[in-house]
């Protein structure tokens, strides 16, 4: 019975069943019915996209991987450049012209993750940072987007959609005027420096119930997705939440006070990239807060910037920008709430 | 404090984990007693380190239940022979402890006859428990050389002071929380009275008022099994509790929380709160020892794994070789990866079989390859959040982690650091399968390493800080009196002055030194006339 040297590795020793790649697979099974929304609403634009952003950030992914001598194949099988892709295909329109994403996710991948040391070390979300670089460098091909279907005069094919998208070629039944500030925010910003009342504004044709007609129904699936979510453990209810109450608390006052001037709560939520941002993307753990307190504070903070951006900034919507300077308050945040830990007095 | 005993309220513990159970394997094939081995290995090693003294040396022999290592302060236990035979060796060997430390142990050689010392033995009845007296039942704690049985192996006579009357409750521990063991839940199944006793002694010995006895509530019929013979008895304060199996309850500071809602301060003791809290193999022990005279030679061992072909409990003399006991559980050594002693999520794992088991094993795991694999590979932490969720100290496992990484220890202890009672429900769910208890036991030895060699330097700045003072202070004393003399020096009429005074007093010493001549001689040459 003697001399067989067992393993000695430490305690636990019945490993989890949990990985990386199940979370961020978890991630896009969460995605599926808002993609879906997408397409009806607004075309075949998003698929190309969603690939072309994939494509791109799995390309930046391997190349930083293999420049910084890191593991390509273990880090590609995590799925995070993957999920990446995704979220920045999402926020760009279905028309966007392909470099879009090969800028955006170069800066994502390349500038906000691996420059900052990889998976789990990013300061900043990367699609975000990413979506950001692009919003400012290229306002005018990020300001292109079609009308939803329903309204739109002509619904583009599956192939008419890559002649826009890579060579710029729009259908000649489709005006230029429509496909320039069709988004509902852009039309309210636009509305409201022309002095127009908001109810106005809202009675156009790319309006909906409380949202964006189309907006509101891909906001919904982002909600139905982010639920799935935070049932499946993946993300706790405390951001979205924050997001959500924050965001109605914050419009509220000024769209009581002035519903002329002021967008109101359910319009700011069913709107844009609000939906999007509360459970997808101020949720991204990495560049968000630890502790259960800074986690409201940064949901709270990111409704905050979003709204200021959107009613009295230049930008139409503030959710990348709300993101990105509540990634840079995180680890202030998370230094002044370190949680009570067991048995020591309440502070 | 904790006031009343029957309110079956719970409270929540934070945190925790809900892991698979593989209780029933061990226990459907009930509890034997193992066969003595040829040889016993009894580790000289007591808490925190310290080592007994011997008491044998090699060729005595000795009788089961004498006396063989007693500790050199009274924080330690007594260590008695669990087998009659002849000492064959003392000398440094491996021992059932965290990373195989290596200790001195006795070898002791059965003869095969389980020769017991005289045993005194005492009826345990309601007329004994009210003529002892706490005193006596402490000093028998001690030499029956108890230790926590649950696992940490604190000496219990420790716990208890005779002069110490804030002791309003004792929790007994039968909540064995982690997968596989079950030698807790059998010995309650097999011993009830001997249990009862037991914890009438142990609240004597504290002067407790009330005993609250904590089950999981996954166990079968044990409670009601108890609350009958307590009925029966017409006892009135010792209530059963069943709490939820959620992994880890049965920690001392975890069901403490859960039974009275009260939480032990960081840094502190149970006691801090009036509470003991005792594991019941340790309190069966004490029963033993006080009804048959035996001390603790032996305790029930857990065997279980996929690699145990008859998972069972067995009564194991303390210092059986684990190759003594897989042998009678039809062990599959090939096909074992690891082999733990303790549970799967905080146990220790074992290089090799021939290490003699301690008064803490509780646990002998054979685990095959199939299940201790990690699932994935180990990536960088992603923050997640889910070890934040399941930590049931209330940390932040994750900033934790971050931290030590990054060397800035000091930063992992502002995060409460060492309030992490390193049950490992962190790294069980943590998608990027990191070994995050390594991380913080690495942490806890450095910084205590880093505040022995801090204490130090501060002591040699002390002492290097006063030996400045001091030459500073003779330097200005010198000082001082060198200027003394430059004044006197410095000033030329002062120094006429002082030369003249001087002569002056010379010259009229010498003047009367004459004078005195003078007239001696003329006495002395009036005497010669």
């Amino acid at each position: 019975m003697q001399n067989k040297v067992f393993n000695t590795e430490s305690a636990p020793h019945i490993p989890n069943k949990n990985s990386v790649a199940k979370v961020m697979l978890t991630v896009w099974l969460a995605l599926v019915p808002a993609m879906f929304a997408h397409v009806l609403f607004f075309g075949t634009g998003i698929i190309i996209q969603l690939t072309l952003s994939i494509l791109f950030a799995l390309f930046f992914e391997a190349i930083s991987l293999k420049l910084l001598g890191k593991p390509i194949k273990l880090f590609l099988k995590d799925y995070s450049a993957f999920v990446t892709g995704l979220l920045f295909a999402l926020c760009i329109s279905p028309v966007a012209p392909w470099w879009i994403s090969f800028i955006g996710m170069f800066f994502a991948i390349v500038v906000a993750k691996h420059l900052f040391g990889g998976l789990g070390q990013n300061i900043f979300n990367p699609a975000m940072l990413g979506f950001a670089v692009v919003l400012i460098s290229f306002p005018q091909a990020m300001s292109i987007w079609l009308p939803p279907h329903s309204i739109s005069p002509y619904a583009m094919s599956f192939v008419e959609n890559l002649h826009a998208i890579f060579l710029g070629q729009f259908p000649t039944a489709i005006e230029f005027d429509t496909l320039t500030q069709a988004t509902p925010l852009d039309l309210i910003k636009t509305g409201i420096s022309q002095d127009k009342m908001m109810s106005e504004i809202t009675t156009g044709v790319v309006f909906g119930d409380f949202g964006g007609l189309g907006w509101e129904w891909v906001a919904n699936m982002y909600f139905i997705g982010g639920v799935f979510l935070i049932y499946k453990k993946i993300i706790t209810w405390r951001v979205p939440t924050a997001v959500i109450l924050t965001t109605i608390a914050f419009s509220l006052p000024f769209y009581l006070f002035d519903a002329d001037n002021f967008i109101g709560p359910l319009q700011h939520l069913f709107s844009g990239g609000l939906m999007l941002g509360a459970f997808f993307i101020a949720t991204d753990p990495t560049s968000g807060c630890s502790s259960h307190k800074g986690q409201l504070i940064f949901g709270a903070g990111v409704a905050i910037m979003t709204l200021l951006i959107r009613e009295f900034g230049n930008f139409p919507d503030g959710v990348a920008f709300g993101v990105l300077i509540m990634n840079m308050s995180a680890p202030l945040i998370d230094r002044l709430t370190i949680p009570k830990a067991f048995g020591q007095e309440n502070k | 404090m904790v006031n009343s005993v029957n309110s079956q309220q719970l409270y929540k513990l934070q945190g925790g984990i809900k892991l698979p159970h593989h209780k029933n394997d061990s226990l459907q094939n009930g509890l034997s007693r193992l066969p003595i081995a040829d040889k016993v290995y009894m580790s000289l090693r007591i808490n925190r380190g310290n080592i007994a003294k011997p008491l044998v040396k090699v060729g005595d022999w000795v009788l089961k239940g004498q006396i063989i290592a007693k500790p050199d302060t009274i924080k330690g236990s007594y260590i008695h022979a669990s087998t009659s035979g002849e000492i064959t060796a003392i000398q440094q060997r491996a021992t059932a402890s965290p990373e195989a430390d290596i200790s001195y142990v006795i070898e002791i050689t059965s003869d095969g006859k389980e020769k017991w010392v005289n045993l005194a033995q005492t009826k345990i009845n309601q007329s004994y428990i009210d003529s002892v007296t706490p005193e006596d039942i402490i000093n028998s704690i001690h030499e029956a050389g108890l230790v926590g049985l649950g696992g940490a192996g604190f000496p219990t006579h420790l716990k208890y002071n005779s002069q110490n009357n804030s002791i309003n409750t004792l929790i007994v521990n039968g909540a064995e929380c982690e997968p596989y063991i079950t030698c807790d839940e059998q010995l309650m199944l097999d011993f009830p009275d001997d249990l009862i006793n037991g914890i009438l002694l142990m609240m004597k010995a504290s002067g407790a008022s009330q005993a609250i006895f904590a089950l999981e509530d996954q166990v079968g019929n044990i409670k009601s099994n108890i609350d009958k013979r307590v009925k029966d008895r017409n006892i009135q304060n010792i209530s059963v509790v069943k709490v939820p199996t959620i992994y880890p309850a049965g920690g001392e500071k975890q069901l403490i929380k859960v039974l009275t809602g009260l939480e032990v301060p960081s840094g502190g003791l149970p006691l801090n709160l009036g509470i003991i809290v005792q594991n019941v193999g340790t309190i069966k022990a004490l029963s033993d020892y006080i009804a048959e005279g035996r001390p603790l030679v032996e305790r029930i061992v857990t065997i279980a794994g996929d690699c145990i072909g008859m998972a069972q409990n067995f009564v194991t003399a303390i210092g059986t070789p684990m190759s003594h006991l897989l042998q009678h559980a039809d062990f599959d050594k090939d096909k074992t990866h690891r082999l733990i002693i303790g549970g799967p999520m905080m146990g220790y794992s074992m290089p090799d079989c021939s290490i003699g088991i301690d008064k803490t094993t509780n646990c002998i795991l054979a685990l095959s390859e199939k299940i201790t694999q990690h699932y994935g590979d180990t990536l960088p932490c992603i923050r997640c959040g889910e070890c934040v969720n399941v930590c049931p100290a209330g940390l932040l496992p994750q900033q934790l982690h971050w931290y030590i990484k990054g060397e800035n220890l000091e930063k992992a202890r502002e995060h409460h650091l060492y309030d992490c009672i390193e049950c490992g429900a962190c790294a069980w769910v943590c998608p990027s399968q990191i070994k995050l208890v390594d991380y913080y036991r690495y942490a806890k030895s450095e910084l205590k390493y880093l505040d022995y060699k801090r204490e130090k330097s501060d002591k040699a700045q002390i002492r290097h800080e006063q030996r400045e003072a001091r030459l500073e202070r003779l330097k200005t004393e010198r000082a001082a009196k060198r200027k003394r003399t430059r004044r006197r020096t410095s000033n030329p009429d002062k120094i006429k002055q002082d030369l003249n005074a001087t002569m002056e007093r010379i010259q009229k010493a010498k003047a009367e030194k004459i004078a005195q001549q003078k007239t001696k001689k003329q006495e002395t040459d009036n005497n010669a006339e």
